[in-house]
């Protein structure tokens, strides 16, 4: 009786509690000397809530930011950060493949959700700052500190490679232009998927105790024939559905000194089938691989893999370097002819850009399509 | 399907979860072969945990009166030996003084072997995690969530990209920014 009646007060407690966003919850900071500036900034439709003994924050935030710097802006990232400390997470929203010239405004939205077990507390529940601004000529501005000149070059690159893919066909005509991004938007919803868990620092009790005993499993590798980097050889701990503790020793074929490297990084399931399962990148911040030198590439975190709530046993690795980063900040990405040639364009996610460019195409038409690729 | 974190899944299993949360998880895991495994794996580790417990009874005690009773004995049969000549007291010969001093020596070293640091229970952390959910990406520690949302996309029209390093990326267009966005939700 009296669980009962605690249940129904705090049925009916809950819902009082529930409210507006408090002023002061979200906390924005750009520096003042940043090439954007926050022109405005909305959280109306945010909520909080209590849960039982839980904060409930849905966090409903629009953005709209001016370039006020003399270059076009090519991509932003936006870190953001939960006053929960100790859960150790960040976040951030990027938004490559922008062109946004001098004076022009362009909107950012975020939409985070935070769940805590304690009280609302003094500051700000969400802070959300600037990391980083790309330009048109691959230069940078911001902190940094998410990586986001390295990442918003790679993407640019490929967005640039994938841009240039789709003129070269637009020259033939547009109805060229139409059947390869038919074919692209069937490569992309043909591409199997996988479910995949996160655990950051492996797991500290297995949930796979009585399942299939762990065992070290090899990497295949695909050459990408135009990679300045070779994987040489590597292995990963596998265990049923799970993997965890990826290793790949990588050879530096070019004659230029390297400071990061990217794998992609595919499991096969027992019927044979390929899914791309993460992007597997150097774990040392200071990594520098001179010319002709090797270097291990490795991660302690762990996958868990399922599909259509499934477990998928991992069959078999392969490996592929994706992305490389020389000493002097230049960026290296496959290009299309060769992850076709070796087959990866089907299980690989297509780039951001030419996820962006057949949504044109879905949302704006062939027409539509065309002159967005005529203003880069 | 949004799966329940692994706290839930712990409560279940040690039968600690509330009436309408049991309920709740059980048709979950009716239907959730991972989430049913899980909690199958958190029942093992628990019957692991009470069997370490099964230590027989020590009468602690009792042990500590006659340790403290032994002690005494020696010292008294110290001072007894101060005191007169050991020829006067054949009962106490050195021999029974370097057994009961042996003795001594083995109750407190058992003692310290019983009483010393014990193996650590079996304790399953709340390891972070992170995972595509339903309508976005999710980290979950000890807890607390913290998570970014694909406002108004359909699931099918996200790219998601783990990162071995601990993270995961969703890529799409924002419909009302009509705009490429790529959340990130780090788990480190």
């Amino acid at each position: 009786m009296r669980l009962a009646v605690l249940g129904l007060l705090s049925v009916a407690v809950a819902p009082a509690q529930d409210g507006l966003l408090p002023k002061g919850s979200v906390g924005i900071i750009v520096p003042n000397d940043s090439p954007v500036v926050v022109i405005s900034s909305s959280t109306d439709e945010s909520r909080t809530a209590l849960r039982g003994a839980a904060l409930m924050l849905d966090l409903h935030m629009s953005l709209t930011l001016r370039n006020v710097g003399v270059n076009r802006i090519h991509g932003i990232t936006l870190r953001v950060v939960s006053q929960e400390v100790t859960i150790g997470g960040k976040a951030s929203v990027a938004m490559p493949s922008l062109n946004i010239g001098p004076g022009e405004v362009f909107p950012v939205r975020i939409d985070a959700q935070l769940m805590r077990p304690t009280q609302m507390s003094a500051g700000p529940l969400v802070e959300v700052s600037l990391d980083g601004v790309l330009f048109q000529d691959l230069s940078f501005y911001g902190p940094d500190r998410l990586n986001s000149r390295r990442i918003m070059t790679a993407m640019e690159k490929e967005a640039q490679r994938d841009r240039d893919h789709f003129k070269r066909i637009l020259a033939q005509g547009a109805p060229a232009l139409q059947q390869a991004i038919l074919a692209s938007m069937n490569r992309q919803a043909e591409r199997p998927r996988l479910d995949v868990r996160v655990i950051p620092h492996g797991p500290a009790v297995t949930s796979a105790a009585t399942a299939a005993p762990e065992q070290a499993q090899k990497f295949a590798f695909l050459q990408i024939p135009d990679s300045p980097v070779q994987p040489v050889q590597g292995w990963a701990m596998v265990s049923g559905n799970e993997a965890r503790a990826p290793r790949i020793e990588v050879k530096n074929n070019s004659s230029k000194a390297v400071k990061y490297v990217e794998l992609g990084w595919l499991v096969r399931d027992p019927s044979g089938k390929q899914y791309m399962a993460a992007s597997l990148p150097a774990s040392d911040a200071n990594l520098y691989l001179p010319a002709g030198k090797s270097a291990q590439v490795q991660q302690e975190t762990q996958l868990t893999f399922s599909r259509e709530r499934k477990p998928v046993n991992v069959q078999g690795m392969t490996g592929f370097v994706s992305q490389v980063e020389f000493a002097d900040g230049t960026v290296w990405v496959p290009t299309r002819e060769n992850l076709s040639r070796v087959m990866l364009d089907k299980v690989v996610p297509p780039s951001a850009e030419e996820q962006r460019l057949t949504e044109i195409y879905r949302t704006r038409g062939l027409n539509g399509l065309v002159e967005e690729l005529k203003k880069f | 399907m949004r799966h329940p974190n692994q706290a839930t899944l712990a409560l279940h299993a040690g039968g600690d979860l509330g009436k309408f949360a049991r309920w709740k998880l059980e048709r979950h895991l009716a239907k959730c072969d991972a989430c049913a495994g899980e909690v199958a794996a958190y029942e093992a580790t628990r019957d692991l945990v009470a069997g370490l417990d099964d230590i027989p009874e020590i009468p602690w005690n009792h042990l500590a009166a006659e340790m403290k009773a032994n002690i005494r004995l020696g010292l008294a049969a110290g001072e007894c030996v101060r005191a007169e000549s050991p020829l006067r007291l054949p009962w106490f010969s050195t021999g029974r003084a370097a057994v009961a001093c042996a003795s001594i020596l083995a109750l407190i070293a058992a003692g310290i072997i019983v009483e010393g640091p014990k193996p650590a229970p079996l304790t399953v952390l709340a390891q972070p995690m992170v995972e595509a959910t339903d309508n976005g990406i999710q980290l979950t520690s000890g807890g607390s969530t913290v998570g970014l949302m694909n406002r108004g996309v359909k699931s099918e029209n996200v790219s998601y990209l783990p990162n071995a390093q601990g993270g995961i990326s969703a890529s799409y267009i924002d419909p009302s920014t009509g705009r490429l966005t790529v959340n990130t939700v780090y788990g480190q």
